[in-house]
């Protein structure tokens, strides 16, 4: 029996599941293009749970951790495939480390980002006197 | 005017019956609107029935490779190279908060790790790193760009940074210009023939080492030998799968240590060179003074006051992995407006709508790294081409007759 996802005709954002053969997991978890995502639980309810972005703080945490299983993993045989993912593993949580801290650079003012934008605007304008 | 086209992206190719749809001509901001049913059933494998409708055949998608390692400026190359488009991109609103993708009114970025085919776990089970091919999906990958690039929606993977694991994808619309940026655009030559034009941010060794230290050395756990360490553990990947890759790239940004201060290791003054290929479609290379002949420049003089170390210029054509290429290259860096719009004055063929534009880009964001150096300038400059590349080809396609373009 054919099941459609739910599709609105008026409005152009559609969801939509990728082809099974491509993703297993593409096909599990539709995602609407909405502040919260849903997600199915044990009982069947539908929990709308609020997904927010990692803190920096948390990443940073992460980092040091990779560092310490890095260092562990490399004492063995440093030359093996494992020692070199566990340092690629420290590589992508410190570039992820610092997009987090720049992002929270930028955001924190929205007058500031806007005006980085437009400087040449009135309310961007500084004073001197 | 508005021309639907039903697609079936399928394996098998047989019509679904199946599939009902209803069309509709829809020609707003985007240049395609598209909808998409999809069928499950229990027994058989679903087929998703896209309906595509496009502005006849002009609006093709142009597509941009973008390769470099990790922490190698791609980011700030993308924020210049938006900003010359006009406007801001921006994570997709209300999406997947860790998502890689930006958009602005022209231009989708999407990052190539979301094709990560082993999430973290997997890779350390297999012992691979991301820079191996095995770890990425590159069948996919090929898919999803063409798919883009023939004006059809895809639900692309995201791969998520922090927890390693492959989230929820999410669904990219056909922009007008759609960069494709990673460790791996091109890599996979099926991939490689769908760019429109592709650059490769080489970062020497030397720079590499003291722009990962500017950036972790603040964070905890992190140290010297540790930053040392996780580069030397990637070399060998890196070599074999990244760095070959620019050989393919019809612009090379190369950043190397200054030459203007003997033995200078601390890599705050660079050497930046802009390797750009002749005889590409739709791009003619920036020169100095003279197009073709060799040229070794020094703007400080009395002309212009530049502070310690100074700033030299040379351009001339070269070889590169076989091709001719012209290079246009800065040691030095810029202290004030007077030096950048002094050098902006003596290249030619900048692509820049006025006078000074280069300088005006530069300024408006002095705050991104590498803005008083060669990094900043030949970004933007590239910026300033990429424009002018699209402009060329949606003015060629005015030209040439409806349907031409139809494979």
């Amino acid at each position: 029996m054919a099941t459609m996802a739910g599709v609105s005709l008026s409005s152009p954002r559609v969801l939509f599941s990728a082809s099974e053969s491509q993703r297993a997991h593409t096909v599990k978890f539709p995602v609407l293009l909405s502040q919260t995502s849903l997600s199915r639980f044990g009982s069947g309810r539908m929990i709308a749970v609020r997904r927010v972005r990692a803190a920096p703080e948390r990443i940073s945490e992460k980092v040091e951790e990779s560092i310490k299983k890095a260092e562990e993993t490399c004492s063995d045989d440093p030359a093996s495939g494992e020692c070199a993912a566990a340092w690629d593993e420290v590589e992508e949580l410190s570039a992820a480390a610092s997009h987090a801290r720049d992002r929270k650079k930028e955001t924190s003012d929205p007058l500031e980002n806007y005006c980085q934008d437009n400087p040449e605007t009135k309310e961007c304008r500084t004073y001197d006197n | 005017m508005a021309s639907c086209t039903v697609v079936y992206t399928t394996t098998t190719q047989s019509l679904n019956k199946n599939c009902s749809f209803s069309s509709k001509s829809h020609l707003g901001f985007h240049h395609q609107k598209h909808l998409v049913f999809y069928k499950r059933s229990s027994s058989k494998r679903g087929s998703p029935c896209v309906i595509t409708c496009g502005a006849a055949a002009g609006d093709q998608t142009l597509v941009i490779g973008l390769a470099a390692d990790s922490g190698c400026g791609k980011s700030t190359f993308m924020r210049r190279l938006t900003s010359v488009f006009g406007g801001r991109a921006e994570p997709p609103k209300g999406g997947n908060p860790d998502s890689n993708t930006l958009i602005s009114d022209t231009t989708t970025v999407i990052c190539l790790d979301d094709y990560h085919s082993l999430d973290r776990t997997g890779r350390k089970e297999k012992g691979v790193t991301a820079l191996d091919p095995r770890a990425n999906d590159f069948d996919l990958m090929y898919e999803q760009v063409k798919a883009i690039k023939d004006g059809i929606a895809v639900q692309k993977p995201i791969y998520n940074h922090v927890t390693g694991l492959l989230d929820p994808p999410e669904l990219i619309k056909p922009p007008k210009i759609l960069v494709i940026e990673g460790l791996h655009p091109m890599f996979d030559s099926r991939v490689r023939e769908l760019l429109d034009f592709s650059i490769y941010l080489d970062i020497s060794n030397e720079v590499k080492f003291a722009w990962k230290i500017q950036r972790d050395m603040a964070e905890r756990g992190h140290s010297l030998e540790s930053i040392k360490a996780s580069i030397e553990a990637r070399k060998p990947d890196f070599d074999a799968f990244i760095d070959p890759q620019k050989q393919y790239a019809d612009a090379v940004i190369e950043v190397l240590p200054t030459q203007l201060i003997a033995d200078d290791n601390e890599g705050k003054v660079l050497r930046v060179r802009l390797i750009q290929k002749e005889g590409v479609k739709h791009f003619s290379p920036v020169y100095l003074f003279d197009e073709g002949s060799t040229i070794s420049w020094v703007p400080c003089g009395r002309k212009l006051t530049c502070s310690y170390p100074g700033i030299k210029f040379s351009y001339g054509p070269e070889t590169y992995y076989g091709h001719e290429v012209s290079v246009v290259e800065m040691d030095g860096q810029f202290d004030r407006l007077d030096e950048l719009i002094y050098i902006e004055s003596h290249l030619s063929n900048l692509s820049s709508k006025f006078y000074g534009e280069v300088t005006q880009q530069m300024l408006k964001h002095s705050d991104f790294p590498g803005s008083n150096n060669g990094t900043g300038l030949f970004q933007t400059i590239i910026g300033l081409k990429i424009r002018d590349l699209y402009e060329q080809i949606v003015a060629s396609r005015v030209e040439a007759p409806v349907g031409a373009a139809k494979a």
